[in-house]
């Protein structure tokens, strides 16, 4: 097992070594080096093609990488695919489910496929309702969802897995203000909980507002990094203009 | 054991399908084709072995009522011989409507077998006419194609594909919950028309079988190895295909190609490599043998025949012969005969099988004709067991020539036209007693049909293996 020890002795939950990728003749990531310890929500910014959704899809090991190293808890995601994805939970931008089945029956699923067969039916339809779905949605079949009640059942994918870290694709993405709030209140429990997330979005408000640290990337690398206590709201915004100007 | 994620993953599908309209539809529609056309078969296999076991009691009777003659004469009365429909000939009626099941037995001839139902069957009836083998053989795969195209292919379109490898579960087990998870769909299907076709070959076989359950078991377990293998090439297909359309439009063709194009291609590329004769080419050739005779094979002459007949009893004239030289000579005709007949209908019988050899191969680019071949021959309605039963007359035929002749010849004298036999001989002489072959013999001529079903299995695996490893999450 290939490990790498962090300050405390402890490898990162989530740590990308000079990782790369390249398809063709693009880059889409080139060298990114970041290490997410547990209790830390890093936001990477950028706009679309910067290579955020390619970070998260190695950290998956849904991409082979060209170059470098995904790392959770020390292991190579290349080479111990089942055990960092055991310490992993994903949100996409757009959560998709079974149609044909209720949200609870799609949670049973996914909790089952990541380990946690053994919550009953009582304790999922709990966690569908901590994660925002209303009681008596839960065993209405998921055809009759709108996107945030999806996305909900995705939250509570998430939460049921209780992962190590989380990954999240723009997970707010055509969330109204209400169910948005609702999530970051979430992520700021997974935070408190130890928790370590990684979230690629566009949100540059939610980032202030769920991150601890945020990341600007632009054509496939890190161009700038920044601890969100540091900044406002405005001085995010201008530092992320300023980056995408140059 | 099965992996815990399996079970998991069985069960979703499971429910999945079952919720699904479309597979309600199609699998109602299957099914209801399915169990019709096994009761069909069943009700028709009967009633043809109960009219056949009817005539044959009947032809016997005649014979031993047809009151006193000359044997010579009984020869040219003949007798008719039918071929007994087997127990699972209700499933897969094969070849039996173009070979005919009856043959007339007489003096000088091997005939053709007659009773042929796609003779005399109307256009609509040749359309319609749906046996439980073809539902099985055609409709069946293509139900699994449209439960299994998009497995992979649609998980991946809809995006849940990434959400479910995010699991941490194996691409593999995502492969083979899918594959069982359709399968106990399918079992749905397929277990209560098993079932009706077990009840009715215990409740009323419509006719006898060597081993009719041990059949019946190995039919059942080429068929499943038959669906297996389209599951494993769905999963395959669907793994590789960018999307569920063109995964569908893939396997559809796949699906013509096996059913419709390989079937036809095989009938034509084994009749061009091995070429047989018109019936009435055959029939040409057959009477003009018999009446010249070939290079090695000699017309019986008569007066030679009576020199040698007078020359072993030792008597100048023919007249003074203790037997009837015309008796000898009748048999030695029979003899002449026979070996023309073993040499043109060998010669058909072997081109036949040169024929079910190449079917048997073309099977290597489509399952169905390697499942047909089983699926006749473990029903006894192919071209082998047909042969099989047409030896067993002819020999049968052989025997009743050889009595008749011989009677004609030890108890009457040259030149004697008078003399007439009566029911104790036409008694004496024993029914056709038939033995169907045994699985041994059956699977033993379907060993390549064997090995490629097997084969096509192996490799659907395989491939589905590699393709399910290497497909793209998004």
């Amino acid at each position: 097992m290939q490990t790498a020890e962090s300050g405390a002795g402890q490898p990162p939950l989530l740590e990308a070594r000079g990782l790369s990728k390249r398809y063709g003749a693009t880059q889409a990531l080139d060298s990114l080096d970041l290490a997410i310890e547990p209790g830390e929500v890093y936001c990477l910014l950028g706009p679309n093609g910067a290579g955020k959704t390619t970070t998260i899809n190695l950290f998956l090991g849904f991409v082979p990488p060209s170059g470098g190293q995904a790392l959770v808890s020390g292991m190579d995601v290349s080479t111990h695919d089942r055990e960092t994805k055991r310490r992993l939970a994903y949100i996409p931008e757009q959560v998709m489910l079974y149609r044909n089945l209720s949200g609870l029956e799609n949670l049973e699923y996914f909790a089952a496929l990541g380990g946690k067969g053994s919550l009953g039916r009582e304790r999922l339809a709990d966690i569908l309702v901590e994660a925002g779905l209303e009681r008596d949605a839960v065993d209405r079949r998921v055809s009759e969802y709108s996107k945030g009640m999806r996305q909900k059942v995705g939250i509570a994918i998430a939460m049921a897995k209780e992962a190590d870290a989380l990954l999240l694709d723009e997970p707010t993405s055509g969330l109204d203000p209400k169910a948005s709030n609702e999530f970051s209140a979430l992520i700021e429990r997974l935070r408190n909980d130890g928790v370590a997330v990684l979230m690629a979005t566009h949100d540059l408000f939610r980032a202030k507002e769920t991150g601890t640290r945020v990341g600007i990337m632009r054509y496939g690398s890190l161009v700038t990094e920044l601890g969100t206590d540091e900044i406002g709201h405005a001085d995010l915004e201008r530092v992320y203009l300023e980056h995408m100007h140059d | 054991m099965i992996r815990h994620s399996i079970r998991h993953i069985v069960r979703k599908e499971f429910t999945d399908v079952l919720r699904d309209g479309r597979f309600r539809w199609c699998s109602v529609l299957v099914g209801a084709l399915l169990l019709v056309s096994l009761g069909h078969g069943w009700v028709q296999a009967r009633e043809a072995q109960r009219e056949h076991a009817a005539a044959q009691a009947t032809a016997r009777d005649h014979w031993e009522s047809q009151g006193e003659k000359n044997p010579h004469s009984a020869a040219h009365y003949g007798i008719y011989a039918f071929k007994p429909r087997l127990a699972l000939s209700f499933v897969d009626e094969g070849v039996d409507p173009y070979t005919g099941t009856s043959v007339w037995l007489e003096a000088h001839r091997q005939n053709d077998f007659l009773l042929r139902p796609a003779q005399d069957a109307t256009s609509a009836q040749r359309v319609g006419a749906l046996t439980a083998a073809q539902v099985l053989q055609h409709l069946v795969p293509l139900l699994i194609i449209l439960l299994t195209f998009g497995a992979l292919a649609g998980e991946r379109e809809r995006g849940t594909l990434r959400q479910l490898l995010a699991t941490g579960v194996g691409r593999r087990d995502l492969a083979l919950g899918k594959a069982l998870g359709i399968a106990g769909a399918l079992g749905l299907l397929l277990v209560p028309a098993a079932a009706v076709g077990a009840a009715a070959l215990v409740v009323g076989s419509p006719g006898p079988a060597a081993s009719p359950v041990a059949r019946a078991a190995v039919l059942a377990v080429v068929y499943l190895v038959y669906f297996a293998a389209f599951v494993a090439l769905s999963l395959a297909v669907s793994a590789w295909a960018r999307s569920t359309r063109t995964a569908l439009v893939i396997l559809l063709g796949v699906w013509v190609v096996n059913g419709l194009v390989a079937p036809r291609v095989a009938v034509d590329l084994s009749k061009w490599m091995h070429p047989t004769p018109s019936a009435l080419e055959f029939a040409q050739t057959v009477e003009r043998e018999m009446a010249t005779g070939t290079e090695d094979i000699i017309p019986p002459d008569r007066d030679a025949l009576a020199e040698r007949l007078m020359a072993q009893y030792g008597v100048e004239r023919v007249e003074d012969l203790p037997i009837n030289d015309v008796g000898a000579y009748l048999q030695e005709s029979e003899e002449f005969g026979n070996r023309i007949f073993d040499r043109n209908y060998g010669a058909l019988w072997d081109t036949f099988e040169r024929q079910g050899v190449v079917h048997e191969l073309v099977a290597v680019a489509a399952p169905l004709l390697a499942v047909r071949a089983l699926s006749m021959g473990l029903a006894g309605t192919d071209v082998e067991q047909h042969r099989h039963f047409a030896s067993a007359a002819e020999t049968y035929r052989r025997d009743l020539m050889r009595r008749m002749n011989g009677d004609l010849t030890e108890n009457s004298r040259s030149g004697d036209f008078s003399y007439q036999a009566g029911a104790e001989l036409w008694e004496s002489t024993p029914p056709l007693r038939y033995d169907a072959p045994t699985l041994g013999w059956v699977l033993g001529n379907r060993f390549l049909s064997l090995v490629v079903l097997g084969g096509w299995l192996a490799g659907t695996i395989l491939i589905a293996a590699a393709r399910v490893r290497r497909a793209e999450v998004a």
